[in-house]
C-alpha cells in the first residue's frame, strides 16, 4: 500500500543534485525523466534521445561515475547525485576520449556520440586495461547506425593506448 | 593499397564539423527551441485499412492549453504530398491505408497536454480487409487501395531468347530469393521546429535530403509561393534515404501557420517506425542457365515489391532493381519483369542501395549455385561471365567506360583474405567458419530521363572568406569536410579562409538532390567548372589592387601570395574590401546522363567486390563477421575518412540487412516497434577486421572524376555473408534476415553423449 504522507512529502520536495559541477535544484515532479530535465528543462541537448527504452544509449549520462540511461532515471534517483552530461566532459578543455573520436573518425552524423563517449569514459575510469570482452560489453548499450563501428573501434583503442602512454 | 589513417597521410584530417558533434555542442534541428514554441502531434490511424466516417476535434479543441486541432478540411494546398507521384494524403479524408496514415495533427503547451488532446479526437472507422500480400493484392478479389488498382508500376527489359536459351543449358539454377522489410534506423528520428516569421513567410527547420523539394511540396500543400517558405535542413542525424521524402515538415508548418506560434515535432521511434519508409521487401525469382564451359546462355528474372500504401518513389527503385538484376555480367539471353505493388504494409520508399541491395542477393546467390553446379570456383565463373569494359549497360545503354569491373575482381582474387580462405573446420566442433564474396556494378545519379539538377557556387564574402554554397545536405557522410578538402587541394586555399554553406534554402543555389551518391561527384564537378573563372577573378582583382601583373601572383593561403610563395602581399579580407563588385560565380548543370533514352537508366557506375568471413555457431544458428575485405573502384578518393565510413557504415548496415534486421508486419501491424525488437548490429556484431581498397585509376580520358560510394558499400555484403555461410555449413541462404533456426544442428558429440547407454 502507499504510504500517502510520504507520498506527499516526497512530491513536495525539491530535487538537489549537482550536473556538470553546479549544486542544482530541480523542483520537477519525482518521476520526470532525467533525460527531459535536461533536454527540455535545462536545454542540455548533447544528450540526445533516440528509443527512450533503455536500447540505444542515446541519452548516456554519468551517474557517480556509472553510465546510466537518462530516458530510464527518474528525478527523485538523482536526489544527491553527480550528474555529468556531454557537456560537462569538456567543461576545461576537450577530454582526450573526445580527442581520439576526432582524430580516429568515430562519428558520422554524431548523434550517437555523446552517449558512446560518455560510455567509453565509464569504462576507462573503472577499468583502464579493458579487453575486448570488456569493451563490447561496456559498449553494448550504445548503437550507431552510420560508422558501422570501425572508427569507434578504432577510437577506443587509440583512448585505451593513449591512457597507458601516459600512466 | 588499403585505405586507412596511416596510408592517407595528411590527407585524413578532423572534420570541421567533428569539434561540435563530440562536445555534444551541436544543435541539430530537433534540438531546437524557441520561447513560447508549441508542441506537435498527429494522430495517426490505428488500423492498417479503414473507411473514416467521422471526425470530431471539438472535445480536444475545448482542452485549455490547446491550441489548434486540424484536419483534412484545414489543409489551404493540396492535401497530398509525394516527391514524384503525389499520392500521400497529409490528413486523411475518408480513408486510411496504412497504420501510420495521419488523421489529425494538435498543437498544444506540452506534451502532456498534446497526448490528452490526441486522446480526445473521435474518429469513427470501417475497418476494410487487409491487403498485406502483394502477390495476392494482384488478383480480381482484392480490395482496390487507389483509383488505378493495386499496381503502382510494372515494368521489364530483354534481349536474346531466353526459352532457346534454357534449352541449350547444361545447367539450370531456380531459386526465388526474399528479402526484409529494412528500417533506416537513423538515430535522430523526424522532428523540426517551424517558425511563422514576419510577412506570412514560415521557417521550416528539418532534416531532408533535398531542402528544395521539401519547399516545392510544402508550398503545394500550404498554397503559399515558395520563396515564402525557407527550409534548413541540416545538420542532420542520420537519413540513409528515410528522410529524403517529406514526414513531419506538413503537419509542422500547418500547425505554427494556424497557430501564429513557433511548432516543434519530434517523433518518437515508435512514431518513427509506423509512419516512416522501410525499405521494399522483394521477392525475387530468378532461372539462370549456363553451357558446359560456364557460359550463362540465359537469365529470367521476376521482381515483385511490396511498397506498401503509398508511391513515393516505388516506382523508381522497382527500375533500378530491374535495371541491377543483372549486374557485372554479359548473357546470352535477359528476361527480365517486375511489379511493384500496393498493400496496407506501412511504405516502402527511397533507402541507401536503392533496389540493388535486394538484385544483387539475388543474382549473386545464382552464379555462387551455378559455379557449384559447373564445380567451378566461384570467382572464376564470374571472371569467365564478366562484362568487358566497352560493352553496354545493363539497359543496353551507353555508359562511361571504366575497367572497374576487373580492377576490383583482381583484388579480391589477389586478397590473401580469398587466397587463405578458411576450411570450414574449427578447434570447436560447434564453430564453422567459411569465407563468400559478391561482386557488385551500381549506378549513380537518379537515371535518364529524370530531371537531375547540380551545381554550385563559390564567392569572397565581405569579410573575406571564401564561401563555398551547395544546396546539399550534411546527414553524418562528411560532405562539409569533403568540400573543404576539395578546396583546399584544388585551389589551395587554408581551412581558416573558407566558410561553408549548405542546407538553407534562402542562402544556397539548386544543386539537385542529396541522394543516389552524388553529391561528391556533383561537388568535383562545380569545383571543376568554377575555379578557373573563380581564380582568374580574384588574381584580376588582386593585380588592379596591388598594381603587380597577374602573372607574379598566386592565391594560397590566408590570401594572394607572389607567385613564387614567399610573400603574402594581400588577405581575403583586404581583396573583399578593395573590389568594386563581388567575386561570386556560380555553375549549374545536369548529373551526366546516357544518351539512350531509357527511363531511369544510369550513366556512371561504381564497382566493387567483397568477401566476408563468417563464424557460424551451429548450436545457437548465429553468424559472426568476423573479416571483411572491399575493392571499391569508384575513381579518386576526395576524402579518405568519408570514403572509409561510406564503406564501413554501409557494410555495417547490410551486415544487418543479413544477419537480424526486419520489420515484422502482422496483417498490416507492425510488432517489431522499437529498438527492443528491431535488431541494428551492435557494437559486438561488427568490431571484426574490415578492410577496403580504394582503386583510383580511371582511362585517360576520363572526364568525371570521383564516383559515388554512399551506396555500394551497402549493397554486396549480404550475398558475401550468404556465400561464406554455405562454405561454413553447406547450407544455401535465400531468405533474409537468415533464420538462426535453419543453421541450428545437433553437434556429433552431443548425438554421441546421448546415444551412449
Ligand atoms: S533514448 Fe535512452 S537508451 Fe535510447
Ligand atoms: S554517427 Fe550517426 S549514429 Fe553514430
Amino acid at each position: 500500500m502507499i504510504n500517502r504522507s510520504l507520498a506527499e512529502r516526497r512530491s513536495d520536495k525539491v530535487i538537489e543534485c549537482d550536473i556538470n559541477g553546479q549544486p542544482i535544484s530541480l523542483d520537477v515532479p519525482p518521476t520526470r525523466r532525467l533525460l527531459t530535465i535536461l533536454r527540455d528543462d535545462l536545454q542540455m541537448t548533447g544528450t540526445k534521445v533516440s528509443c527512450e527504452i533503455g536500447r540505444c544509449g542515446a541519452c548516456m549520462v554519468l551517474v557517480d561515475g556509472q553510465q546510466v540511461n537518462s530516458c530510464l532515471t527518474m528525478a527523485y534517483q538523482c536526489e544527491g547525485k553527480k550528474i555529468t552530461t556531454i557537456e560537462g566532459l569538456s567543461q576545461a578543455e576537450i577530454d582526450p576520449i573526445q580527442q581520439c573520436f576526432l582524430e580516429e573518425g568515430g562519428y558520422q552524423c554524431g548523434y550517437c556520440t555523446p552517449g558512446m563517449i560518455i560510455s567509453v569514459k565509464a569504462l576507462l575510469s573503472h577499468n583502464p586495461e579493458p579487453s575486448t570482452e570488456d569493451i563490447e560489453e561496456a559498449l553494448s548499450g550504445n548503437l550507431c547506425r552510420c560508422t558501422g563501428y570501425g572508427g569507434i573501434v578504432r577510437s577506443v583503442q587509440k583512448a585505451v593506448q593513449l591512457r597507458r602512454d601516459s600512466s | 593499397m588499403a585505405l586507412n589513417k596511416t596510408t592517407s597521410g595528411g590527407r585524413w584530417r578532423i572534420r570541421p564539423d567533428g569539434p561540435e558533434k563530440v562536445t555534444g555542442k551541436l544543435a541539430y534541428l530537433t534540438d531546437m527551441s524557441r520561447d513560447g514554441m508549441l508542441v506537435g502531434r498527429v494522430l495517426r490511424s490505428p488500423h492498417p485499412h479503414a473507411g473514416i466516417v467521422s471526425i470530431h476535434t471539438e472535445k480536444a479543441k475545448r482542452i485549455p492549453g490547446v491550441h489548434a486541432v486540424i484536419t483534412h478540411a484545414d489543409i489551404p494546398g493540396m492535401n497530398r504530398f509525394g516527391i514524384v507521384n503525389p499520392d500521400q494524403p497529409v490528413l486523411c479524408e475518408d480513408r486510411v491505408r496504412y497504420i501510420g496514415d495521419a488523421v489529425a495533427a494538435v498543437a498544444a503547451e506540452t506534451p502532456e497536454i498534446a497526448a490528452q488532446a490526441l486522446e480526445s479526437i473521435e474518429v469513427e472507422y470501417v475497418v476494410l480487409p487487409v491487403v498485406d500480400d502483394p502477390v495476392k493484392a494482384q488478383t480480381k478479389q482484392a480490395p482496390k487501395l487507389h483509383p488505378g488498382g493495386n499496381v503502382l508500376h510494372r515494368n521489364q527489359y530483354g534481349y536474346g531468347e531466353v526459352t532457346s536459351g534454357f534449352a541449350g543449358c547444361t545447367h539450370i539454377v531456380e531459386e526465388t530469393y526474399l528479402t526484409p522489410r529494412q528500417m533506416h534506423t537513423y538515430m535522430e528520428t523526424e522532428g523540426g521546429l517551424f517558425i511563422p516569421e514576419e510577412g506570412g513567410r514560415l521557417t521550416v527547420y528539418s532534416p531532408t535530403q533535398h531542402g528544395y523539394k521539401d519547399r516545392m511540396q510544402l508550398a503545394r500543400i500550404l498554397g503559399l509561393p515558395e520563396f515564402n517558405i525557407r527550409v534548413v535542413s541540416s545538420p542532420i542525424g542520420g537519413s540513409f534515404g528515410g528522410k529524403d521524402e517529406l514526414n513531419v515538415q506538413p503537419y509542422g508548418a500547418l500547425l505554427a501557420l494556424v497557430t501564429g506560434r513557433p511548432v516543434k515535432i519530434h517523433n518518437s521511434r515508435w512514431e518513427s517506425v509506423r509512419a516512416g519508409l522501410k525499405r521494399h521487401p522483394m521477392r525475387i525469382a530468378m532461372k539462370t542457365g549456363v553451357d558446359d564451359s560456364g557460359r550463362i546462355l540465359a537469365h529470367q528474372v521476376s521482381i515483385v515489391a511490396d511498397t506498401g500504401a503509398y508511391a513515393t518513389l516505388g516506382a523508381e527503385v522497382l527500375n533500378f532493381a530491374i535495371e541491377h538484376v543483372t549486374g557485372p555480367y554479359r548473357y546470352d539471353s535477359v528476361e527480365v519483369e517486375g511489379v511493384s505493388v500496393y498493400t496496407n504494409n506501412g511504405v516502402s520508399g527511397e533507402f541507401r542501395g536503392f533496389g540493388g541491395n535486394q538484385a544483387i542477393f539475388a543474382l549473386e546467390g545464382q552464379m555462387d549455385r551455378l559455379a557449384e553446379k559447373l564445380g567451378q570456383d566461384p570467382w572464376e565463373f564470374r571472371l569467365m561471365n564478366m562484362r568487358k569494359p566497352e560493352d553496354p549497360g545493363p539497359l543496353g545503354q551507353t555508359i562511361v567506360r571504366t575497367d572497374g569491373a576487373m580492377q576490383v575482381w583482381k583484388s579480391l582474387a589477389g586478397s590473401s583474405m580469398w587466397l587463405d580462405r578458411q576450411d570450414r573446420i574449427t578447434d570447436n566442433p560447434w564453430l564453422r567458419k567459411g569465407t563468400g564474396a559478391a561482386f557488385v556494378m551500381h549506378g549513380s545519379g537518379l537515371g535518364f530521363g529524370i530531371p537531375d539538377p547540380a551545381g554550385g557556387m563559390l564567392a569572397l564574402a565581405e569579410d573575406g572568406k571564401i564561401e563555398a554554397i551547395f544546396g546539399y545536405e550534411e546527414f553524418g557522410q562528411g560532405l562539409i569536410a569533403t568540400l573543404e578538402l576539395m578546396l583546399i587541394e584544388q585551389f589551395g586555399f587554408g581551412t581558416e579562409d573558407i566558410r561553408i554553406v549548405i542546407g538553407d534554402t534562402d542562402l544556397v543555389p539548386h544543386s539537385g538532390s542529396s541522394t543516389a551518391s552524388r553529391a561528391t561527384s556533383m561537388m568535383w564537378k562545380s569545383l571543376q567548372k568554377l575555379r578557373g573563372p573563380f581564380l582568374d577573378r580574384m588574381l584580376d582583382e588582386a593585380s588592379k589592387l596591388l598594381s603587380l601583373p597577374t602573372e607574379s601572383l598566386r592565391v594560397g593561403t590566408g590570401g594572394i601570395w607572389n607567385r613564387s610563395g614567399e610573400h603574402l602581399l594581400l588577405t581575403y579580407g583586404q581583396l573583399a574590401q578593395g573590389v568594386q563588385e563581388e567575386i561570386r560565380f556560380q555553375t549549374h548543370f545536369p548529373f551526366p546522363a546516357s544518351p539512350t533514352k531509357r527511363i531511369g537508366a544510369h550513366y556512371l557506375y561504381t564497382y566493387s567486390a567483397v568477401a566476408v568471413e563468417v563464424e557460424v555457431n551451429v548450436l545457437t544458428g548465429r553468424v559472426k563477421v568476423l573479416k571483411q575485405y572491399h575493392a571499391v573502384a569508384a575513381g579518386p578518393v576526395m576524402n579518405p575518412q568519408g570514403f572509409l565510413g561510406q564503406i564501413e557504415g554501409g557494410s555495417g548496415m547490410a551486415v544487418g540487412f543479413a544477419l537480424s534486421e526486419d520489420s515484422v508486419m502482422d496483417s498490416g501491424v507492425y510488432l517489431t516497434r522499437n529498438l527492443d525488437t528491431y535488431m541494428i548490429p551492435t557494437y559486438t556484431d561488427l568490431n571484426g577486421e574490415i578492410e577496403v581498397h580504394a582503386i583510383e585509376d580511371l582511362p585517360e580520358d576520363d572526364e568525371h572524376g570521383p564516383r559515388g560510394v554512399g551506396e555500394i558499400g551497402s549493397v554486396g555484403v549480404a550475398p558475401a555473408i550468404a556465400a561464406a555461410v554455405y562454405h561454413a555449413t553447406g547450407k544455401r541462404i535465400s531468405k533474409l534476415p537468415i533464420d538462426p533456426e535453419s543453421l541450428q544442428e545437433v553437434p556429433d558429440f552431443l548425438v554421441k553423449a546421448v546415444s551412449r547407454p
